[in-house]
């Protein structure tokens, strides 16, 4: 793939995101002070485990997180320049959909079962581009075309039951992309599917995404998706990114103890392993974290220091940057997250990797 | 039949579970689902046979008659020499206490409203004829077993992770000493990074007990790292079985090849020959006629359509069912 030709200008520019959800219990910082960027034409994957808030992420995004008890109580999400996190509620329903658009992990929910696949492809169409009438029908039909969907004429007058699982994440898709929107953000779109029609879906997506330049966040747990799937990754735990970089280089010399035990841990197909590494403990609870690497608790290289303060974000080099101490020789300067791949490159080569 | 060096713990020979479903509310012709086809196996002692194939192929079934839980149309399970579905009363206590479960989705598979101690204990209350100071003793001895502690046998299930809870089942199947448990699952629904945890323990316990697993799962990856033997799935038929390595290295069948193409790769470098299947399995109600497989095959010819194939063993232990490799003999 040539990634230089296919990726453009910065579509997405979320700065120091914070949402808090206030229980009874104590403040949850679900999303706490994230910071990445989505290019024309790029496919970023968000990774982490449940509750390690790449869902919330990309909800703060849309603004569509439940409130009472969510808030989103910093930072900005610029949307090719402009701070949408500052638009009124009419403004913001104006972009859902059309320019920045969702699909879900399960097709079956994220369908309306009392109305026919031409309604609801033909929703966001109706509602952000005034069409209606044959118009929209043959936009629709085309829509069900561009996801590979047999037969589109007939189709369109299905109602979701009458559909299988993978065609109905189609017509997810299908919906995602009706108005051609900059950001499109895929939450775990495959988890529900088989292998060989999760293998259809991914081919597809990148099809549409060579189609449009269409910019995709792409929320999932599984380093293979990311393997196939994205340009840039961003690897999140305990509500904040700990390392982000370039695909390669995030799998090739991960930088967080965490992204480097991660990778360790999943048995590969191409080989047997002799012994998978198995990450010690549990994800930490989210309620009132200390000040300190959330972790340090799990973590096989963990310091005194690690225990102490939270790390900030240290530069690795080729736009590689990573949350931890370990990382604190060898980076000349905590970066800010925004570092792109120009700022001044050190290479270095980390002990992680062995 | 396949190159078998050990001790056979279990037998399935051409078991097929058919059910019945109803067309329309009038008509009295039934028409049969055929989730198990057919299929034959051998799991031998301290061993691990994978089943893998994707939603729909009968592997479920296949376990939940192993189990017990289902009733087989036809064909045998043989445990020590015995049919299992022809079992006199005691022996049949003697199976089920030998053929024990882990299940996937470990927030359903616990009883929200017992203590721990009573899921674990549950099995020895049943089957077994220790006192109830024993049966205490025994559940904290599980628990160490499988990494949690002796004090948590006085906790409810939802006072743990999903990594714990699975824990949990994994001491309850382990309570009656079985040899032979039956894995559904046991992983994909927990966090990746409990995942591995959850596997070198089953690995660990396996080897300290000598235990036999049928592992039921989707994902080649974990198949690799946990089985000795795979048997690949497809619309209630066994495609393909061989030793695992064999498997991976040298796949024949070209729904096993479509499959681990299709599978995710561990690298960004990692560039696989593409096998797109196109369409989706078709239902089992009205399978094709020949090979299942043939409508999303991209070698099919003439006799595929036609005619099943049959058992061919191109390699010695590696079976195949497909029309590309002819029979022996």
């Amino acid at each position: 793939m040539n990634n230089e030709t296919r990726i453009g200008d910065v579509v997405l520019d979320v700065q120091d995101l914070r949402t808090y959800f206030v229980t009874r219990w104590g403040v949850v910082k679900a999303v706490d002070g994230v910071s990445f960027q989505l290019r024309k034409g790029e496919t970023l994957g968000i990774v982490g485990e449940s509750g390690s808030g790449k869902s919330v992420t990309t909800l703060s995004i849309m603004r569509l997180v439940a409130s009472p008890p969510g808030h989103i109580v910093g930072g900005q999400v610029k949307l090719m320049g402009e701070d949408i996190l500052q638009l009124d509620e009419g403004e913001m329903a104006k972009i859902r959909g059309d320019r920045i658009a969702m699909v879900l992990q399960d097709p079956m929910t994220a369908l309306n079962p009392v109305f026919d696949i031409e309604d609801q492809v033909g929703e966001a169409l109706k509602i952000h581009k005034n069409q209606s009438g044959q118009g929209l029908k043959d936009n629709v039909i085309e829509m069900l075309r561009r996801v590979r969907i047999p037969a589109p004429e007939i189709r369109i007058k299905d109602y979701p039951h009458q559909l299988s699982g993978g065609m109905r994440q189609r017509v997810v898709g299908a919906i995602g992309i009706s108005c051609d929107p900059e950001v499109l953000i895929a939450d775990e779109p495959t988890t529900s599917l088989d292998a060989t029609i999760q293998a259809q879906y991914l081919r597809l997506l990148r099809d549409l995404q060579e189609e449009t330049g269409v910019g995709i966040i792409f929320i999932t747990h599984d380093f293979g998706i990311v393997a196939k799937m994205c340009d840039r990754v961003a690897v999140m735990y305990a509500g904040k990114i700990v390392e982000q970089g370039d695909v390669r280089q995030i799998f090739n010399n991960p930088s967080h103890p965490y992204t480097e035990a991660l990778i360790q841990s999943v048995p590969k197909m191409e080989e047997k392993a002799q012994r998978l590494y198995a990450i010690p403990g549990q994800p930490p609870v989210l309620f009132d974290l200390p000040d300190a690497c959330s972790f340090a608790p799990r973590c096989p290289y963990a310091m005194e220091k690690c225990h102490q303060a939270y790390p900030p974000v240290f530069d690795v080099g080729d736009g590689q940057i990573a949350a931890c101490w370990l990382r604190e020789d060898g980076a000349s300067t905590p970066a800010a997250a925004t570092s792109a791949a120009d700022a001044e490159a050190a290479p270095t080569t980390t002990e992680a990797d062995d | 039949m396949s190159t078998s060096s050990g001790n056979t713990v279990l037998q399935v020979k051409g078991l097929k579970k058919h059910f019945p479903v109803a067309t329309s509310l009038f008509s009295r012709q039934k028409t049969w689902l055929k989730a198990v086809d057919g299929i034959d196996l051998e799991i031998e002692e301290g061993k691990t046979y994978g089943l893998v194939g994707e939603s729909g192929c009968g592997k479920t079934t296949t376990a939940k008659m192993v189990l017990l839980l289902e009733n087989p149309t036809e064909g045998e399970i043989i445990f020590d020499g015995k049919n299992a579905l022809d079992m006199t009363k005691e022996d049949n206590k003697i199976y089920k206490s030998s053929v024990q479960a882990v299940f996937q989705d470990p927030w359903a598979s616990l009883n929200p409203r017992m203590r721990v101690s009573g899921i674990v204990g549950e099995p020895l209350v049943v089957n077994s004829t220790l006192t109830k100071g024993q049966i205490k003793t025994r559940v904290e001895e599980l628990l160490v077993e499988v990494g949690l502690q002796a004090y948590q046998a006085d906790l409810f299930p939802h006072e743990f992770s999903g990594g714990q809870r699975q824990r949990i089942g994994v001491a309850r199947a382990l309570a009656l000493k079985p040899r032979l448990i039956v894995l559904d699952e046991p992983v994909s629904a927990l966090d990746v990074s409990i995942r591995a945890q959850i596997m070198n323990l089953l690995e660990d316990l396996q080897e300290e007990h000598n235990l036999s697993y049928l592992l039921i799962a989707h994902h080649l990856a974990t198949v690799r790292y946990m089985c000795d033997k795979v048997g690949v799935m497809y619309l209630g038929r066994l495609v393909e079985e061989a030793e695992t390595e064999e498997l991976f290295d040298n796949p024949l069948h070209p729904y096993t090849k479509a499959l681990m193409s299709a599978a995710l790769p561990s690298h960004p470098d990692i560039e696989r020959e593409e096998i797109i299947l196109t369409g989706e399995v078709p239902s089992p109600i009205n399978p094709p006629i020949g090979c299942h497989f043939h409508p999303r095959c991209n070698l099919a010819y003439e006799p595929c359509a036609e005619t099943p194939p049959e058992v061919a063993h191109p390699v010695p232990g590696h079976r195949v069912v497909c029309h590309l490799y002819p029979p022996e003999g």
